[in-house]
């Protein structure tokens, strides 16, 4: 117990240090003071206040409103299909939410931003149902392999239907490219504030259902035996992943392996205790989103990368050297 | 069994295997005549077989058969053939049905490697893209052997190695296409979903020369191959040189996908799809290299018709029709070794 409470202080710790990163440093670094005083008494005056309060303040907010999402998504995801390599972006969730957002763009259905949400979820949750049903059933369902395969080739096949239409209409494929990314730039936070209950709620119905939950990966008999309705508590597991998937998709792009490397560095400290794990995972992923976000901004001036690209990269190599130190048996 | 002999080279093959290998032949043949005499304009089947040997027809024949439907048919057969057996070699090396290198990051690599060459050096020649598609894909293998290197190989492993450099791979090409102007961008998407539009008799060339330097070297190993889905320990109590068969045969795989992709653009599915329908036809147990080859090239060029008859408005490269055809056998083939059949 002391140290999940020491792992949970240090989890809201680096969080603490990824906001304050993410203030200050970017294009035009601001030192911390200036910084504080921009949230505490903003003077409209001095620029590098403007920066913090016009610019930073809301790119932050959407980063940990993200990563916050995909960690407990992720964490979800693995103890519900009792594999350490599910994602929600891995597993083609994330593809679904663009491929539903890039159809609306091409036919004119979804122009704002506020209508490409629930297009999204759409995308989302049909994606969600179909990789689960293929991927996570029956009885070799603990094997990583699969479901990793059964993830990228669902996502391997949205993504070509993603490009067809792409290729076919040059104006959304402009307005697509950025969002497709994954920034954290390219949205006002207005519009992402409508996302921020929804992640909030779904964060706590997670937690509410999270002994349940532990019990159903216990086994179907186990589970049973604790009186657990076992498929209402799946379904509900899938929705909540799904709403917490689109709408981090939505708010910032796809971004891929946060869902995935965050729970495992959690689980590492916190063992297989699903409320603790949640918890640590949320704090977790949206630190690693805006530590990310930081180090996109740095390392290609005068442009930036997406936090999208970042993710996927630091994310594959994790993944790579996760594969590499599992034993033959595990996979 | 039978002894198919061409001077010293012998194969030996089951009766059921040399027929459906000869059907798959003559589909093959017809689907081509199909593709030479239809398009947006038709000719006769004798007209277009003589534009394709090269005598002449009349002008615009000439050009039609000469320089466009025959390159471009020819094309789609041979990279279906180098995406058949790499695929082929590949499902028998990790013993699993769902691993085809466009899953498993070598696709991925070469996309980023033709991907950086257009945004860096600019689209000045298709050579140009498929040398870095190439070097892409050599680069991304090796740093997978490196990650899964472990006292051996493991094979499924280097799925999952290969997965996670896929998505790095990924990465790349994604911070390239939003650093391009939107011209470039859209071609560079256009590339990644692959074509076989346009092509020369160049690229024929070129996919020929890698399919017969390479093919001699795979079908060696074939026996080596076989033995190895028995077990690495069996192959080696057979005699086998297990390590140095199988690095081989990976690389002749990796060079097959990644020259096709050097010509075509990465063009998904075949790989996974070719050698499992060979096998059902051809109800063989183990690895089945040239069926798989017939099969990979009648996908392709199939595909590639549909394609050619959508349309104006729907003019798409093949890759999205190949998705079409791959996917449901994929999803089935998930989700039937989820119901706990063999994996």
């Amino acid at each position: 117990m002391r140290t999940r409470a020491l792992v949970a202080i240090g989890a809201v710790a680096a969080l603490v240090i990824a906001v304050a990163l993410s203030l200050a440093i970017g294009a035009r670094s601001i030192d911390l003071g200036t910084v504080w005083q921009a949230l505490v008494d903003l003077d409209p005056s001095d620029p590098e206040q403007l920066i913090v309060s016009d610019l930073r303040v809301s790119r932050s907010v959407i980063g940990m409103l993200a990563g916050a999402a995909l960690g407990v998504a992720g964490a979800l995801m693995q103890s519900l299909t009792r594999n350490p390599f599910a994602d929600p972006g891995l597993l083609g969730i994330n593809a679904g939410a663009s491929l539903a957002v890039v159809v609306a763009l091409s036919t004119g259905l979804a122009t704002g931003f506020a209508a490409q949400v629930p297009i999204a979820f759409v995308g989302a949750g049909l994606a969600a149902i179909l990789v689960y049903a293929i991927g996570a059933r029956g009885a070799a369902a603990g094997a990583p392999v699969r479901l990793a395969l059964a993830g990228v080739a669902l996502t391997s096949l949205i993504s070509s239907i993603t490009y067809a239409i792409l290729m076919v209409d040059e104006a959304t494929l402009d307005q697509y490219r950025m969002w497709v990314a994954g920034s954290l730039t390219g949205r006002d936070l207005d519009d992402v504030m409508p996302l921020i209950p929804i992640v909030l709620v779904a964060i706590a119905a997670a937690l509410i259902a999270s002994r349940q939950l532990e019990a159903v990966a216990l086994g179907e008999d186990a589970a049973r035996a604790l009186g657990v309705n076992i498929g209402a508590i799946r379904a509900v597991v899938i929705v909540l992943v799904t709403l917490l998937a689109a709408a981090a998709t939505a708010a910032a792009g796809p971004i891929i392996f946060v869902g995935l490397a965050v729970p495992h560095l959690a689980r590492a400290l916190v063992g297989a205790s699903l409320p603790s794990l949640l918890v640590v995972s949320a704090f977790g992923g949206a630190a690693l989103v805006l530590v990310c976000d930081v180090i996109g901004r740095v390392v290609a001036p005068p442009g930036e990368i997406g936090v999208g690209i970042t993710t996927a990269f630091i994310g594959g190599l994790i993944f790579a050297l996760m594969a590499r130190r599992m034993k033959v048996v595990e996979l | 069994m039978r002894i198919l002999r061409i001077g010293p080279l012998g194969i030996t093959t089951h009766r059921r295997t040399f027929a459906v290998g000869l059907l798959m032949l003559a589909a093959l043949a017809a689907l081509l005549v199909y593709a030479m005499a239809h398009g947006q304009s038709n000719l006769t089947i004798l007209d277009s077989l003589k534009g394709m040997v090269g005598i002449s027809i009349g002008s615009p024949g000439d050009f039609i058969v000469g320089q466009v439907r025959a390159p471009r048919a020819l094309t789609a057969i041979l990279v279906g053939m180098m995406l058949g057996v790499s695929g082929a070699i590949l499902q028998s090396l990790t013993r699993n049905p769902l691993a085809s290198p466009d899953f498993i990051g070598i696709s991925m690599g070469a996309g980023a490697g033709a991907v950086l060459t257009l945004w860096l050096v600019g689209a000045s020649s298709l050579w140009v893209t498929a040398a870095g598609a190439v070097a892409g894909a050599l680069l991304t293998s090796a740093l997978i052997l490196i990650l899964s290197w472990r006292r051996g190989i493991v094979p499924l492993r280097m799925i999952l190695a290969g997965i996670g450099i896929g998505f790095v791979m990924q990465a790349v090409t994604q911070y390239a296409i939003t650093r391009m102007d939107v011209h470039d961008a859209g071609n560079a998407l256009g590339w990644l979903v692959g074509s076989v539009t346009g092509r020369t008799w160049t690229h024929v060339e070129a996919c020929a020369v890698m399919l017969a330097v390479l093919m001699p070297i795979v079908l060696w190993n074939t026996g080596a191959l076989r033995t190895m889905e028995m077990g690495d320990d069996a192959a080696r109590a057979l005699g086998v040189r297990v390590t140095a068969a199988r690095g081989t045969l990976a690389a002749c795989s990796v060079l097959l996908a990644a020259g096709a992709v050097a010509v075509t653009g990465p063009i998904g599915f075949i790989a996974l799809v070719a050698p499992a329908i060979a096998l059902r036809l051809t109800r063989n147990a183990g690895v089945t290299l040239i069926p798989s080859a017939l099969m990979g090239a009648l996908l392709l060029l199939a595909s590639d018709q549909v394609a050619q008859a959508m349309p104006a408005t729907l003019q798409l490269p093949v890759g999205v029709f190949t998705a079409a055809v791959g996917a449901p056998y994929l999803m089935w083939l998930v989700w039937r070794a989820s119901r706990g059949g063999q994996s």
